[in-house]
């Protein structure tokens, strides 16, 4: 099995240490502040349950590398559709993609697929559930509905932009 | 047999991402036990000025500054609006995390070039407040 790579045990190193400090100052919040806590991960762990079963599923079917061989290689209304769907699937920082969207610019990406691909990018479908959780099935729809339309938007302007 | 054994790969992969954000999200939720100790809600309201417009701005600039996994985003956003700050300004602060970075700023420029990252970065900076704006009221709308 791959070993893990843990993210940020420094961080939470230096905030046991600030907790730490809370209970020898401050004992009566200190307990107050780990209750609190512990209610916010009670309330996030069926989440995490759901986290795990959609990456599943869209590691599975969606299957990202085959819609991020179409990104850049199609053109027209196609194009567009296929960068929605790239920024959408693509997973990690924005830096990890930095190597293939220089390739692919060199090979003639424009600039305003770019940008798309970019914005939608803050659609991220395995956290729906916590954010369906804090702000509710309403807002999260429209929130991406708004997201892809100013996405495309936005790659529209600077494509006009580029090529002035 | 192959079709079961890439879903299992994909299931670990799954449990594997997961897993090693552990440490960053308890110190998140050990934040945010700190926070809602000692943090009041006047202290939070004092940093907006009940101002759609400027906290929405307020709010972008915050998520650019900072940043990490929108999980984190979305948790802080959450907890933010429970504890009484503008829905506008949580929604730019949530938006901007992901699509605005300063500490990525100097690759993008490096990588890019400087006249596609200046107007990405102008236009995503406008485009998450009028997004931001156009959602909450569109969800009060259609609430109203």
């Amino acid at each position: 099995m791959k070993k893990i790579e843990f993210k940020g045990t420094k961080f939470l190193f230096f905030v046991i240490i600030i907790h730490i400090l809370i209970f020898l100052f401050d004992r009566q919040n200190s307990s107050l502040s780990l209750e609190k806590s512990y209610e916010v991960l009670l309330k996030l762990l069926p989440i995490f349950l759901m986290i795990i079963v959609i990456t599943t599923l869209i590691n599975y079917f969606l299957k990202p590398k085959s819609i991020m061989k179409h990104f850049g290689k199609d053109s027209g209304i196609k194009a567009w559709i296929y960068t929605v769907l790239g920024g959408i699937v693509s997973h990690g920082p924005m830096y990890v993609w930095y190597p293939m969207l220089t390739q692919l610019r060199q090979n003639g990406l424009k600039d305003g697929l770019l940008a798309t691909f970019m914005y939608t990018r803050s659609i991220k479908i395995p956290f729906i559930p916590i954010m369906i959780d804090y702000f509710g099935v309403l807002f999260t729809v429209v929130l991406f509905i708004y997201i892809i339309i100013g996405g495309v938007l936005q790659g529209i302007i600077i494509e006009a932009l580029s090529k002035k | 047999m192959k079709e079961n054994n890439s879903l299992l790969e994909a299931l670990k992969k799954a449990i594997l991402g997961l897993f090693s954000m552990l440490p960053m999200l308890f110190t998140i939720i050990l934040l945010l036990g700190i926070f809602d100790t000692y943090i009041t809600k006047e202290m939070l309201a004092s940093l907006f000025i009940s101002n759609n417009l400027i906290d929405t701005v307020i709010g972008t600039s915050l998520g650019a500054v900072l940043t990490g996994n929108p999980m984190i985003s979305y948790i802080l956003g959450g907890e933010l609006t429970n504890a009484g700050v503008s829905l506008y300004a949580v929604t730019a602060f949530v938006l901007s995390w992901v699509t605005l970075g300063l500490i990525q700023l100097p690759a993008e420029l490096e990588i890019f070039g400087l006249r596609f990252t200046f107007y990405r970065t102008l236009f995503t900076f406008i485009f998450t407040i009028l997004i931001s704006l156009l959602t909450v009221s569109t969800v009060n709308l259609i609430l109203s």
